[in-house]
């Protein structure tokens, strides 16, 4: 019995016969099975992508935090930070008050800072920078502790904007997080257990202060910069603190943490200043997110669920979780897409700091100058516990709540999977045209069982790639176009980057079809093919560099890219492609912020757009013209 | 007694190979220098110097010859001069530091050796039967083993001879023309602690018993903001010298106190209680403050050229010394920055973000109004390696090539020898001088990477030597006077040890993939196969 059993189960896997042939046509089979179905296996793979991109914010998707470097030690200090440092802040505060009030300008605020830095005992100095294509300046102040024994090879910086977070950069001040950053350090020097310097920065403007101080710190001063030398310097920075401080009170620290270009910085690091947090009762929050089921009276203002839904829904404790951490996640592929950052602490990400910022939420209470100074101290003790940079695996993940993230192993496969289902449309549109089925002339003739026969066709992909190339090198143009003098007038240089666009699409189908020789396989069919594969392995090497803008690819090329195709109306045709040329061009209405980005702060989201966005979408509404 | 003619003899057999016998004269002296400093810091010296009368180095050529010498010392060290001996050494410095010394506003330290971390060098004459870098290696492992410090990873691979930039301080005595030659090395991670100090103690005549140096206390050595410490072993006319000193920075200012209020029991928690019988002299020297109104306790039993001198040999056996200075009024830091105590300043940075490659930059400030000239040494692990033809040379934005001269360079050998790169550099009159050259970082074999917590590779400091001060300038005495810039940390491409089985199977299944498709097409035999059907 048992031996019958294994005999049956080697023929099924072993058959009797010519082992080359039973491989032939084994592998025929398979390969014939998988493209009957590779229309189904698509959309399969397209509707798991996309529900699996929904899913991300469900909380059993998740888990919680955990501190992975066991030297953090995070919260295992007495913090010495009392009411007399609180004095000292606040004296500082009424200082910046003042120069507020006086409306003191950037070598005035400048200075001040300096001469406290100075009668406090550190060595202080300023820095004058100016951004040439932007006419942007400032001063920056900063200041470095020595620590007692250490050789001053590495740094810990402690750090605080002029202008807050809070609208953008757009004018509220954050005098509240200079003050603690003062008030810290004449604080932080009583103390001879410092391993790593510890470097004072007051960065002037939002994020054009740091990017100048950074730039100038490590040598790499970009060619629209001009900063001042540092007269002072430290060692290798690890870590860095920006504190955000622009109301009178707070309720919440929330955490900021998006950096240039998508990079995050080690997870442990906000994971140990959680516990930090949670050990000394200051709650947090991402973002200046609060959640709602601990307001239920703020409800209507915090929740993200639109009031239609039924009651039973929008009371359901799931239901809420998932409402809530969209809302994060949400605000996540914003900040990482957009490749801006969150914040400044968004700068130091690219010279592999490790940085965050932590943001006072405004409210009448309960904490302020007391709990902060507590925190920062507690954390800096953790960081300067560390001894070896930041490593592990922590910088692949999204946060979904303060205390729970998610791993690259549960977000990365969704877009993947999208991608995966473009290059299979692109494989089977590339399979498909170099085919034809004949009609045969004798067909009527001959029986009804004989199947109408396959017969190969060239492809024209010479013509498709040049196709590509042009219209890549057409984005090349018009990116350098908008950034020679058109970025003051933004409405004309839309206005021409439209018709050189409608110029070349409608051109290149002229070409194409004037051209068109019989028997190969029609143009759009191969343009399409070449087009789902480039943008499907661009999705899938953009997933570990930036998640987010992966994620977002492969919602606008996904079906768009998949869906193209010609037809012989010529209405129709134009309207196609009018929508095409809107996906392609319509975040052209944003194009004065990114390009501040891109020249001030190097955020490639710009020319990535121009280069390898924009004719993505202009190729396959070409393939609607052709 | 009975030994003693038997000694006799032997010394007269022996008679130009010793440097020390039992009948030579031993002289102990300890000083300690008290100076408060401009940034309300205040520095302490303790210089202990045993001098080995009419004693010389030993000739290396009688290290083939069996040594049955005894060395009878009454003050003397025995465990270092048997060391010495042992490896025929004729100049040995070792210095232990922490922390970085602040040139611009601390001036010059009293013993010149402030580099970060241990160095360790000495003149050696050749004619021995081992050679001379034999004997520098097991100088390493005696002083690893005599000071508890990590002195033993000073190998080939940090091993440099700058004999321009550390000349020997003493004199190299001439054995029918026997040549001398320097090793030097020096290790930047290396942390000086208590470990360190109990052997030292150890090397002086009366412990931390009694003398100035009852008043090294390690809680408070070590607490200081700046400590070292230094053995230093040289020839002089007189005989063969060993100087140990240890130097700190202590900050009074540091716990919320706002006065510069200096004393012994503040400084150190100990006061002097005995004094030590055998020190030939024994004094505290303070330097008196030009400025600002203070009081001194007790008072120096002499004043000369701004400095209070008490002679500890004359303190009664039943009181203490607790020197203590106070000031009248508050200390306030300085508003402006205050001019350089040096006549040129140095800032050096490694650029760069990337794990390849680098940018070395060296900042030179030169205070003065006149020309100098520095030299410039670089003793530099072959983790980091110089492009030469990189050199940029940039005098406040204006470049100037021609401001570096005397370039000599030994060439690094990855995996065993550092480079020495050694130059001279004109800094002209108030201005800045920049000197960039690029650098690639390498890529370690993964046994090379330590086993434990991987923070980076501490770079030693590079060296600068003023060689010509300004005539008739304040700065005679920086003449020749080693000036250490800070040292780096060098982020090289590490593997991420803490996951070795991802990166195993990552590996494995990368190379096994692309071995095996490899090897089927190449090995795979193609035929015909019909399909019926």
């Amino acid at each position: 019995m048992d031996n019958n059993w294994r005999i049956r189960l080697r023929r099924r896997f072993r058959p009797e016969g010519d082992p080359n042939l039973v491989r032939v046509r084994r592998r025929k089979a398979i390969v014939s099975a998988f493209s009957r179905r590779v229309t189904f296996l698509r959309l399969i793979l397209l509707l798991v992508g996309y529900i699996w991109m929904v899913a991300l914010p469900y909380p059993q998707l998740g888990r919680g935090i955990y501190i992975d470097e066991n030297a953090l030690q995070p919260g295992q200090v007495n913090t010495y930070w009392g009411w007399g440092d609180v004095h000292n802040s606040d004296r500082y505060l009424d200082d910046l008050e003042r120069l507020r009030d006086s409306n003191a300008t950037s070598e005035q605020r400048a200075q001040y800072l300096d001469t406290e830095f100075r009668k406090i005992g550190l060595f202080s100095s300023t820095q004058t920078y100016q951004f040439t294509s932007q006419d942007i300046n400032g001063t920056n102040t900063y200041a470095i502790l020595s620590s007692p024994r250490a050789p001053g090879v590495e740094a810990m910086i402690i750090s605080a904007s002029w202008l807050s977070r809070i609208d953008d950069g757009n004018g509220a001040l954050n005098l509240r997080g200079v003050a603690t950053v003062l008030a810290l350090a004449k604080f932080l020097k009583q103390y001879s257990l410092w391993a790593k310097d510890l470097v004072f920065v007051v960065s002037d403007g939002y994020l054009d202060g740091m990017q100048a101080w950074l730039s100038a710190y490590h040598g790499t001063i970009q060619s629209n910069l001009e900063a001042e030398r540092l007269e002072m310097s430290s060692g290798v920075v690890w870590t860095a603190l920006n504190i955000d401080y622009p109301g009178h009170s707070f309720s919440h620290l929330g955490v900021f943490y998006e950096g240039l270009n998508g990079r995050l910085p080690n997870q442990d690091l906000m994971n140990s200043f959680h516990v930090i947090c949670s050990r000394m009762g200051v709650p947090v929050v991402l973002y200046d997110h609060l959640d709602p089921r601990s307001y239920p009276d703020r409800r209507k203002e915090l929740d993200w669920l639109p009031e239609w839904l039924p009651g039973a829904l929008r009371n359901d404790p799931e239901v809420r979780a998932y409402a809530y951490n969209a809302r994060n996640v949400w605000r996540h592929v914003v900040h990482q897409a957009s490749g801006r950052g969150s914040g400044v602490h968004g700068l130091f990400h690219q010279f592999r700091i490790d940085a965050f910022t932590m943001f006072a939420l405004p409210a009448t209470g309960p904490h302020g100058f007391h709990a902060l100074g507590r925190v920062v101290e507690s954390t800096l003790r953790t960081s300067n516990n560390l001894l070896e940079r930041l490593h592990a695996s922590f910088f692949f993940y999204i946060m979904t709540a303060p205390n729970r993230f998610m791993k690259i192993g549960n977000f990365l496969p969704s877009a993947v999977l999208i991608s995966v289902a473009m290059m299979f449309t692109g494989l089977k549109e590339w399979s498909d045209s170099g085919w034809t089925q004949e009609t045969l002339r004798n067909a009527e003739k001959s029986t009804e069982t004989q199947a109408p026969g396959w017969t190969r066709r060239p492809r024209p992909v010479l013509r498709a790639l040049c196709i590509m190339i042009s219209s890549h090198l057409l984005g090349v143009a018009t990116y350098l176009l908008m950034n020679s003098g058109w970025d003051g007038q933004n409405s004309i240089g839309g206005m021409l980057v439209l018709t050189m666009a409608c110029i070349f699409a409608f051109g290149v189908s002229a070409v194409c079809s004037k051209s068109d020789r019989g028997g190969a396989a029609p143009i759009a069919s191969v343009l399409k093919a070449l087009n789902l594969c480039f943008a499907s392995t661009i999705i899938s090497a953009t997933t570990v560099l930036n998640f987010s803008l992966a994620a977002s690819l492969a919602v606008f090329l996904g079906i768009p890219l998949s869906v193209s195709s010609t037809s012989k109306n010529l209405p129709l045709r134009a309207s196609k492609f009018s929508l095409y040329l809107f996906l392609s061009l319509g975040w052209v209405l944003k194009h004065e912020r990114l390009n501040w980005n891109w020249e001030i702060m190097g955020v490639w989201l710009l020319p990535f757009l121009w280069i390898v966005y924009f004719p993505l979408v202009l190729q396959a509404g070409i393939v609607c013209l052709l | 007694m009975h030994w003693r003619p038997a000694c006799l003899l032997v010394l007269g057999i022996f008679t130009s190979l010793i440097h020390g016998t039992h009948i030579a004269e031993e002289q102990f002296e300890e000083e300690l220098v008290i100076k408060s400093l401009e940034d309300g810091r205040v520095a302490s010296t303790f210089t202990f110097t045993t001098l080995l009368k009419d004693a010389s180095p030993r000739d290396p050529r009688t290290l083939a010859l069996e040594d049955d010498e005894p060395q009878h010392y009454t003050l003397f060290p025995l465990t270092l001069g048997q060391l010495l001996r042992q490896y025929a050494i004729t100049e040995l410095h070792l210095t232990l530091n922490a922390g970085k010394w602040k040139y611009d506003s601390w001036g010059y330290p009293v013993a010149a050796g402030v580099g970060t971390g241990a160095e360790l060098y000495a003149w050696l004459a050749d004619g021995a039967p081992s050679s001379i870098d034999e004997r520098w290696q097991g100088l390493r492992n005696a002083l690893a083993g005599l000071f508890c410090a990590s002195l033993g990873s000073l190998d080939e691979q940090r091993t440099t001879s700058p004999h321009l930039s550390f000349p020997p301080e003493g004199l190299l005595p001439d054995w029918d023309g026997l040549p001398h030659e320097i090793r030097h090395a020096s290790h930047a991670s290396e942390h000086v602690c208590t470990e360190n100090l109990t052997p030292f103690l150890k090397l002086l005549p009366c412990k931390s018993l009694s003398g100035l140096a009852s008043l090294l206390n390690p809680h408070r050595m070590f607490d200081a903001d700046w400590h070292g410490m230094g053995l230093h072993v040289l020839w002089r006319p007189e005989g063969v010298e060993v100087r140990l000193n240890f130097q700190m920075v202590s900050d009074p200012l540091r716990s919320s106190t706002k006065k510069q209020d200096w004393s012994f029991s503040s400084l150190y928690d100990r006061t002097v209680v005995r004094t030590c019988p055998v020190a030939k002299s024994s004094r505290a020297v303070v330097s008196l403050p030009n400025n600002g109104v203070y009081s001194i306790v007790p008072e120096p039993s002499t004043i000369e050229a701004g400095k209070g001198r008490y002679d500890l040999k004359d303190k009664k056996p039943d009181e203490t010394l607790d020197i203590q200075m106070q000031w009248g009024a508050d200390f306030e830091y300085p508003l402006t920055s205050p001019a350089s105590l040096v006549p040129f300043s140095v800032q050096r940075k490694l650029h760069g973000p990337t794990q390849d490659r680098g940018q070395l930059a060296l900042v030179l400030q030169n205070h003065g109004s006149e020309t100098i000239k520095v030299s410039y040494l670089e003793t530099m692990p072959w983790l980091v390696q110089f492009y030469l033809h990189t050199i940029q040379i940039k005098v406040d934005g204006v470049r100037r090539d021609d401001l570096i001269s005397n370039i000599s360079y030994v060439l690094p050998v990855p995996h065993s020898r550092p480079a020495t790169f050694y130059s001279i550099l004109t800094l002209p009159g108030r201005s800045t001088v920049t000197y960039t050259i690029d650098v690639t970082k390498a890529f370690l074999m993964y046994t090379e990477h330590p086993p434990d917590a991987q923070r980076g590779w501490d770079l030693p400091p590079a060296v600068f030597v003023l060689l010509d001060p300004p005539s008739g300038g304040q700065h005679v005495a920086a003449q020749g006077f080693r000036v250490y810039s800070p040292s780096l940390l060098v982020d090289l491409a590490t593997p991420d040890f803490s996951m070795p089985y991802n990166v195993i199977i990552f590996t494995c299944s990368v190379v096994a993939f692309i071995f095996g498709s490899i090897f089927n097409l190449l090995s795979r035999k193609f035929v015909i196969v019909r399909l019926d059907g």
